[in-house]
């Protein structure tokens, strides 16, 4: 039983989320591909670059942040005409996921992941300013942003409803 | 409950990024492309908003050719497509003329009653000719013939309830019996998997809804017992009604419902049954009878069954099969019955036809040999495919059978080239399976010789190879290791 070689099978249970945006979030393998992307992106940044490792996470971390701001805390709705009757138009992705619960395995992953990707950074780049400071800025918004008190707030009206 | 290779997983979501990544780009340089010309909105708001339509555009124009191909012959086991071309990458495709003859994998014609039939066809043309094409009003003022009631009669006792109610459409069956069933004040729990009709129907009657891990008794239970000890939100008073709502057989997983356990759990907590068989009536059970003959179930447990006559009767509407009391109910209150018009006379008598068929009322015994042709069909296909190491969903004797495809780009593979090879077959993407759970659905039907099958099978391992969809070892390699065994010892 077992022979090398065979592929290592999941199961896909069908998920209770009647959200389509967001259901596809609780499938096995998200996580894995969402760290092997921003691995490969790395790879990718300082092949092409062959600047400093250090510098590759800086620039890896900082395009995390515009790319998760603008789907995550910006995008409202969902990317279809969908027969929810736009029940969700006024909610941005994270808001929507998890069906609005706080505080879940997915929602911690993500708030995670910018802080490791920070520690990453900043340990590479010996905490050297113009980096150090961009670095931090990306990690305190992002991680504001998914706190659960901030769950529908817009600050000074800002991206608030048309 | 679907089994992949984590691998496939993982490469699934990287394309749908991939594809959403360029979408993204694409609508980002068209922005910028098409802020020089002018906006001929009028001062009028956009139609679609923000990102709405975003996954219309990117995603599904690119393979639009995969979906809605036009036909021009009757849907039988073989039939001509319309070939099309496109001269701007799918955005907009132009008919031509020529057709090619084609294995139908995809329509819902369970028994065959699709094409023209030497029973049916003769009295549908003479009852056109008698009643004309549509009665023209509702069934409530002057479109109530004499065919309507004698169907309704013959439904209920096909299915084995007091009474039924007819329709003009399916859809609209479950879209405008549920918010005459339940109200404000009720709870509806509804199959996570359940069609997009019940789910609209359920959001329009005003009910709380809550949903149920698909095919899951036990999450039923647990759901059930949570919902009644919290009563209605913010007040917390008792449900004024608690209705379950789940399918026969569900249209893109070819499961059966685990029909006995769920009733026994609606009766333990005094909830009501709503059974939706559009994909079963006609087309399972040993008399045809459905899910509930399947399954050994007595329809006087189940409250409510609905069904349609679309998919093993060859005609179109739905039905409603209850006790005379709530018969007579929704006949009084719901709008499809009161202001929509009645079903086309030609459409009832090509139902009644085709009961009668079923039942050997029309002296002959096709309709056994029919029900037991689709049976024998569909066991042999979905076995083979099973061989041959795909990944198919479904129960024995379920018609509907859905190949796992998982990547996006596998569905246009799958769909072209079928088609390339003359078998017509339906593709099911996101958003109408969940993201990683893209489908290529067969239907199989009693109208299909084993010729036919087996050219069918053919093709799709063919296909299968190319695409790389056989996910599961194939069993021969297990008989070649036996073999080599017995050889050495």
């Amino acid at each position: 039983m077992g022979r090398r070689g065979e592929p290592y099978y999941v199961e896909a249970a069908p998920p209770v989320d009647v959200n389509k945006n967001t259901e596809w979030f609780m499938y096995p393998g998200v996580w894995t591909t969402y760290i092997l992307l921003l691995f490969f992106v790395w790879l990718l940044v300082l092949s092409v670059s062959g600047c400093s490792p250090g510098a590759a996470w800086t620039v890896v971390n900082l395009a995390h942040f515009a790319i998760t701001y603008h789907f995550f805390h910006w995008k409202k709705g969902t990317p279809f005409a969908a027969d929810d009757q736009g029940i969700y138009s006024r909610l941005t992705w994270w808001e929507q996921i998890d069906n609005g619960q706080q505080l879940t395995r997915n929602r911690k992953f993500l708030t995670v992941v910018p802080v490791v990707l920070y520690l990453i950074a900043s340990h590479l780049t010996d905490y050297k300013q113009p980096m150090f400071f961009l670095n931090t800025i990306a990690v305190f918004v992002l991680v504001v942003a998914k706190l659960p008190n901030m769950h529908k707030v817009r600050i000074f009206g800002i991206n608030a409803d048309i | 409950m679907v089994r992949l290779p984590y691998v496939t997983a993982l490469t699934t979501l990287f394309s749908y990024g991939l594809l959403f990544a360029f979408g993204q780009l694409r609508d980002f340089f068209r922005r910028i492309l098409d802020a020089r010309k002018p906006s001929n909105l009028k001062g009028y708001a956009p139609i679609c908003l923000g990102l709405e339509d975003f996954y219309t555009r990117r995603l599904y124009l690119r393979i639009q050719d995969c979906f809605g191909r036009p036909i021009t012959s009757a849907p039988d086991a073989w039939f001509d497509v319309v070939e099309r071309y496109s001269n701007d990458c799918n955005k907009t495709l132009h008919r031509t003329t020529a057709t090619t003859k084609c294995l139908n994998l995809g329509s819902y014609n369970y028994l065959g009653f699709a094409a023209a039939d030497e029973y049916c066809t003769p009295r549908v043309i003479e009852s056109l000719k008698k009643y004309s094409a549509s009665t023209c009003s509702v069934r409530a003022d002057g479109g109530n013939t004499k065919l309507h009631t004698e169907l309704e009669l013959l439904v209920a006792t096909f299915v084995g309830k007091p009474a039924a109610i007819l329709f003009g459409m399916g859809y609209v069956t479950n879209s405008a019996i549920i918010p005459a069933l339940v109200g404000k004040g009720g709870l509806i729990i509804s199959d996570s998997l359940n069609h997009n009709s019940i789910v609209n129907g359920a959001r329009g009657s005003g009910a709380t809804v809550r949903v149920f891990q698909h095919n899951n008794p036990a999450h039923l239970e647990e759901v059930l017992r949570e919902q009644i000890a919290g009563g209605q939100p913010r007040t917390h008073r008792p449900w004024k009604k608690i209705i379950v709502i789940v399918e026969g057989i569900y249209s893109m997983e070819g499961e059966l419902c685990k029909l006995p356990e769920v009733i026994s759990v609606c009766k333990k907590y005094k909830a009501y049954t709503y059974l939706d068989e559009a994909h079963s009536i006609g087309a399972i059970g040993k008399t045809g009878r459905g899910v509930c003959e399947l399954l050994g179930v007595d329809p006087a447990d189940v409250d409510i069954m609905m069904g349609t006559f679309t998919k093993s009767f060859g005609s179109c509407g739905g039905y409603i099969a209850a006790s005379n009391e709530i018969i007579h109910h929704l006949k009084l209150t719901c709008p499809a019955h009161i202001y929509a018009t009645s079903m086309s006379p030609p459409a009832v008598q090509q139902v009644i036809s085709a009961i009668k068929v079923i039942l050997g009322e029309d002296g002959t015994n096709r309709g056994a040999k029919k029900l037991a042709q689709i049976r024998e069909n569909s066991n042999f296909f979905r076995l083979e495919l099973q061989k041959m190491g795909f990944e198919v969903l479904g129960d024995n004797d379920s018609p509907v059978m859905p190949i796992m495809l998982y990547n996006p780009a596998k569905i246009p593979a799958f769909s072209r080239e079928c088609l390339r090879q003359n078998v017509a077959v339906v593709t099911v993407a996101f958003p109408a399976t969940p993201l990683l759970l893209a489908r290529a659905r067969i239907c199989i039907s009693a109208s299909h010789s084993r010729e036919d099958l087996i050219k069918g099978l053919e093709v799709i391992s063919k296909v299968g190879d190319l695409v790389g969809i056989k996910y599961f070892p194939v069993e021969q390699e297990k008989t070649t290791a036996v073999e080599k065994l017995k050889k050495i010892q």
